[in-house]
């Protein structure tokens, strides 16, 4: 099965290069191509809309019908274009998607935040479900009974010896499934919903005008700049960002975006040479959007952002740097929209001297009282409010962000890359109680460090790992994987795979804070969907 | 063992599959263009071993120069390459053709005398799951069957059955008897009254004219004071000189009064039937500080047992004692001993088979095969 990949499936959902009918024509073109390619082995429901088996039955996210729809291709035969596919993923996304509601708490899958710890309160579908995959991906479907039963067996026919794995073999999997599972998907997952009756029925914003942003990018820092979007037909949209990082260098490119199910924004992006991605949710009344902007090859790599349009209520979305030390001068940037005149920044700061300006950005240089107390600063500026700074007087603690991460190898002329993995350090003041791992430590924010690996135990110290698993830059935080395959140079010829501790050194004054987070290095993740 | 931490890592979960998917990714190493597919016949007396291997070859090896003998070509792609190997020890059953057919496989002539499609329904989609053997006489041939009903938009996963072969019906051969069968059935053996053992969510014995079952030797369901219940996978029916049909397990032990497994005591043991006599043991041999696909027993002395994996272990059943380790050039997944437990055979992944001293674990040889990796093949020793 592995050489069977579509390969421009792996990222996410695709937007470049399309040449699509406009939102009047393509519910027609969808039907068209669904009754020309998929009733061989689907049928036509009689119902006074158009509907089809299974496929009519089931709400899902534009990641989710790209999958199921690429499944089809991969493995049942279904030969349809590339253009053909991208209507189809409209048609259904925008038909039978989830309303924003739906999607809240489980946006980490579509945005590729692949280290993120997933916790569910239902045991049962952790261990039946998100064994093998993200509970994400079946949280981010709708079903009735009927097609959670199919997807029960689904699953079993098409990998039979999932039942004789490790936490399924102990029970009896296929049972348990039906006669538990289903029931409870199909309480906590329905095919009606009320937020999803509304949503239909709601108003769907044009996304077309300037945005102003704001991110952070872990190994580069914070971010800003406007992106302009252009409206063209079908919900899609020309884009072009113009920024920079915080270290003064430029953020430029264009692409193009699509918007599924009034408010899934997907963009496919060049930004500075790099093919990037945007998956963000637009608010309902269409004046924001939120989500993650990250590397169409490596996915680890990325960037949250919140952007905010320009002519709508004044906002401030965010202070770059996201602290001031008592007794510093420092360079504030405030990022948003409607910026007013008066610069407020809190008890104990004041601004010295403004030194940009226009209605999304304003820079100033700050002043902060030796005497000012700690804590965080509700900023505005005129009536853009909604962000704050924070003002320390010392680093107390660092901690590494993630603590916990896992990279894998890659490269070598495989066929997938390394997965690599970035750490920051997070600086922490003790709060008033002066004690370090109480209820009132407060983060300050993130603050450069020097970086460097370690064995992890004893194990790793033996097998090397620090040798062989990859190199960590010491500026950065960024850690690079070893190669892929076998290495005849390690014992047993075993991959690069490590098991790493990571640690961050920041310099306090005269004093160097340490903290550690640790780093599985391991083999690819050889099947790698739009959703994991 | 219930997972308390509810606690996911998304990035981590390919460690929840390990142990069976570990054991059922076959990459193959390399293809050399296949060695003669014809060769001499097995000689009355000698000793050989058995193993099959990618691109799709059955592999006959001399095991007393520890030497390539001869290899086949089988037909249908490989995989898994599992093999039992017929009382008469003139025809290797092996599962193949991605777990879906079994052929019977001449030694002498490499020529293919037995062929079975698990599916038996042009809509039907069958594996098994390393679930068959033969009987005492080599006369049926049994399998538990995983079918799924193919509908024109959905799937219908349908109840395991125990499906009875005649080993003499040729190429196109059909069930002659098929009985619903649990589900889980891996490794199976047949003892000397003809009773079936099948190795599940407990090891049942199944009468093969009634399909009727029982438990012959509890695991899921066992009840051992303080124990949880152990995990079992084995793919590996390893046909042993002294007819012991020996599957491992791993379990915990709660401290007296306790039921923290912080502080149990975390085990390795075996079940083992004795097919000749029909007796059952259930035994700890060994902490767990590593990880065994397959373990067996000496021949020449019961209370010796051998595991390994990444390393051969050498355990004192009776001492719970661990006698010694050899180190490894790579993973092995299945060991098994040759008729006078003088030397012990490691196959399964790449296409080495390492030859071991049984008693002192020196390395005698490597035999490198033809062709490319084993994945889960099944070495099976026997006398011609």
């Amino acid at each position: 099965m592995k050489n069977r990949n579509l390969p421009r499936l792996a990222g996410g959902v695709m937007v470049a290069g399309m040449l699509l009918p406009t939102t009047s024509s393509y519910a027609a073109d969808a039907e068209q191509i669904i009754r020309d390619n998929c009733l061989l082995c689907h049928s036509e429901e009689n119902a006074s809309a158009p509907q089809f088996s299974r496929m009519s039955h089931q709400r899902k996210t534009p990641e989710g019908w790209l999958m199921t729809i690429a499944r089809m291709q991969l493995m049942h035969g279904l030969k349809i274009t590339d253009e053909e596919r991208r209507t189809l993923v409209k048609y259904f996304a925008d038909r039978q998607g989830l309303a924003p509601e739906e999607t809240a708490g489980s946006r980490y899958a579509m945005e590729r935040r692949l280290n993120t710890m997933e916790s569910f309160e239902s045991a049962d579908f952790e261990q039946m479900c998100a064994r093998c995959h993200s509970g994400a991906r079946v949280a981010l479907q709708r079903r009735p009974a009927q097609e959670w039963e199919k997807l029960v067996h689904f699953h079993l026919g098409q990998w039979p010896s999932l039942e004789y794995q490790a936490m399924a073999r102990d029970r009896d999997w296929f049972d348990i499934a039906l006669e538990k599972m289903v029931p409870e998907l199909t309480s906590s997952y329905p095919l009606q919903s009320s937020a999803w009756e509304s949503w239909k029925a709601a108003p769907k914003a044009d996304l077309a005008g300037r945005w102003s942003f704001s991110g952070q990018l872990p190994g580069k820092g914070d971010l800003h700049g406007t992106m302009t979007v252009v409206a063209k037909q079908g919900d899609r949209y020309e884009v072009s960002v113009d920024g920079q990082y915080a270290d003064g260098s430029p953020i430029k490119g264009s692409g193009r975006a699509i918007v599924y199910t009034g408010y899934e924004w997907r963009a496919d992006l060049t930004i500075d040479g790099v093919k990037v991605r945007q998956v963000f949710a637009a608010s309902k009344s269409g004046q924001q959007l939120t989500g993650r902007m990250f590397e169409a090859v490596h996915d680890e790599v990325g960037a949250d952002i919140v952007a905010v349009r320009e002519g709508s209520a004044p906002m401030l979305l965010d202070v770059q740097p996201e602290y001031i030390r008592a007794g510093s001068r420092a360079q504030l940037t405030l990022v948003g929209t409607g910026l007013g005149e008066q610069v407020s920044l809190g008890d104990g700061l004041q601004v010295v001297k403004e030194l940009y300006r226009d209605d999304n950005k304003v820079v100033v240089e700050v002043m902060a009282d030796a005497g000012a107390s700690e804590g965080a600063r509700q900023v505005s500026a005129g009536s853009a409010n909604g962000a704050s700074v924070n003002v320390f007087s010392s680093i107390d603690q660092v901690k590494v962000v993630p603590e916990f991460a896992v990279g894998r190898v890659g490269g070598n002329g495989g066929s997938t890359p390394k997965y690599n993995a970035q750490f920051q350090a997070e600086a922490w003041a003790n709060g008033p109680d002066g004690k370090a791992g109480t209820e009132d430590d407060w983060r300050i924010g993130f603050v450069p460090a020097s970086w460097h690996v370690e064995p992890f135990d004893e194990r790793a110290k033996a097998d090397r790992d620090t040798e062989f698993a990859g190199v960590m830059d010491a500026r950065t935080g960024k850690f690079t994987t070893g190669a892929a395959g076998p290495n005849p140079e390690r014992k047993m010829s075993t991959n690069n795979a490590g098991n790493l501790k990571v640690v961050a050194a920041v310099k306090e004054g005269s004093e160097t804070l340490t903290a550690d987070g640790q780093l599985i290095v391991t083999v690819q993740r050889w099947n790698n969907p739009p959703l994991p | 063992m219930n997972n308390k931490n509810k606690l996911r890592c998304l990035a981590k979960r390919s460690f929840s599959m390990l142990g069976f998917s570990a054991a059922l990714v076959g990459a193959a190493v390399s293809y050399s263009a296949s060695a003669a597919a014809q060769g001499p016949a097995l000689k009355a007396g000698q000793e050989y071993m058995v193993v099959a291997s990618y691109p799709n070859q059955l592999h006959v090896i001399d095991a007393e120069k520890d030497s390539l003998y001869k290899s086949c070509d089988m037909p249908g792609r490989f995989g898994p390459g599992a093999i039992q190997v017929a009382p008469d020890h003139k025809t290797a059953y092996v599962l193949n053709n991605g777990y879906e057919d079994i052929y019977g496989v001449n030694m002498d002539t490499c020529e293919v005398t037995f062929h079975a499609k698990m599916s038996q329904a042009s809509n039907e989609r069958t594996k098994t799951l390393y679930a068959f053997a033969l009987s005492y006489d080599g006369k049926e041939l049994y399998t538990v069957q995983n079918p799924t009903i193919l509908r024109s938009d959905h799937y219908e996963v349908q109840p395991t059955r125990l499906a009875v072969y005649d080993t003499s019906a040729g190429l196109k051969a059909k069930p002659i008897r098929t009985f619903p069968s649990p589900r889980l059935v891996t490794a199976m053996q047949v003892g000397k009254d003809g009773g079936l053992y099948m190795a599940g969510a407990d090891i049942y014995k199944m009468d093969v004219h009634t399909g009727e079952y029982e438990v012959a030797v509890p695991s899921r369901n066992w009840q051992r004071e303080r124990y949880v219940q152990p995990d079992v996978l084995n793919v590996w029916a390893v046909q042993t000189p002294t007819e012991d049909f020996t599957i491992l397990y791993t379990t915990a032990r709660f401290q007296e009064g306790s039921e923290d497994l912080n502080t149990a005591d975390w085990l390795y043991g075996y079940f083992n039937i004795n097919l000749a006599t029909g007796e059952t043991t259930t035994q700890d041999f060994a902490p767990i500080t590593e990880i065994y696909f397959t373990g067996t027993r000496s021949p020449k002395d019961s209370n010796i047992m051998y595991g390994v994996l990444n390393r051969l272990a050498k355990y004192d059943i009776e001492k719970q004692e661990l006698l010694g380790v050899a180190e490894l050039d790579h993973s092995y997944y299945c060991i098994t001993p040759n008729n006078d437990g003088s030397k012990v055979y490691l196959a399964g992944t790449y296409n080495h088979v390492a030859v071991y001293d049984a008693d002192t674990l020196a390395h005698l040889k490597t035999i490198t095969l033809p062709g490319g990796d084993m994945s889960t093949t099944t070495a099976q020793v026997f006398i011609r």
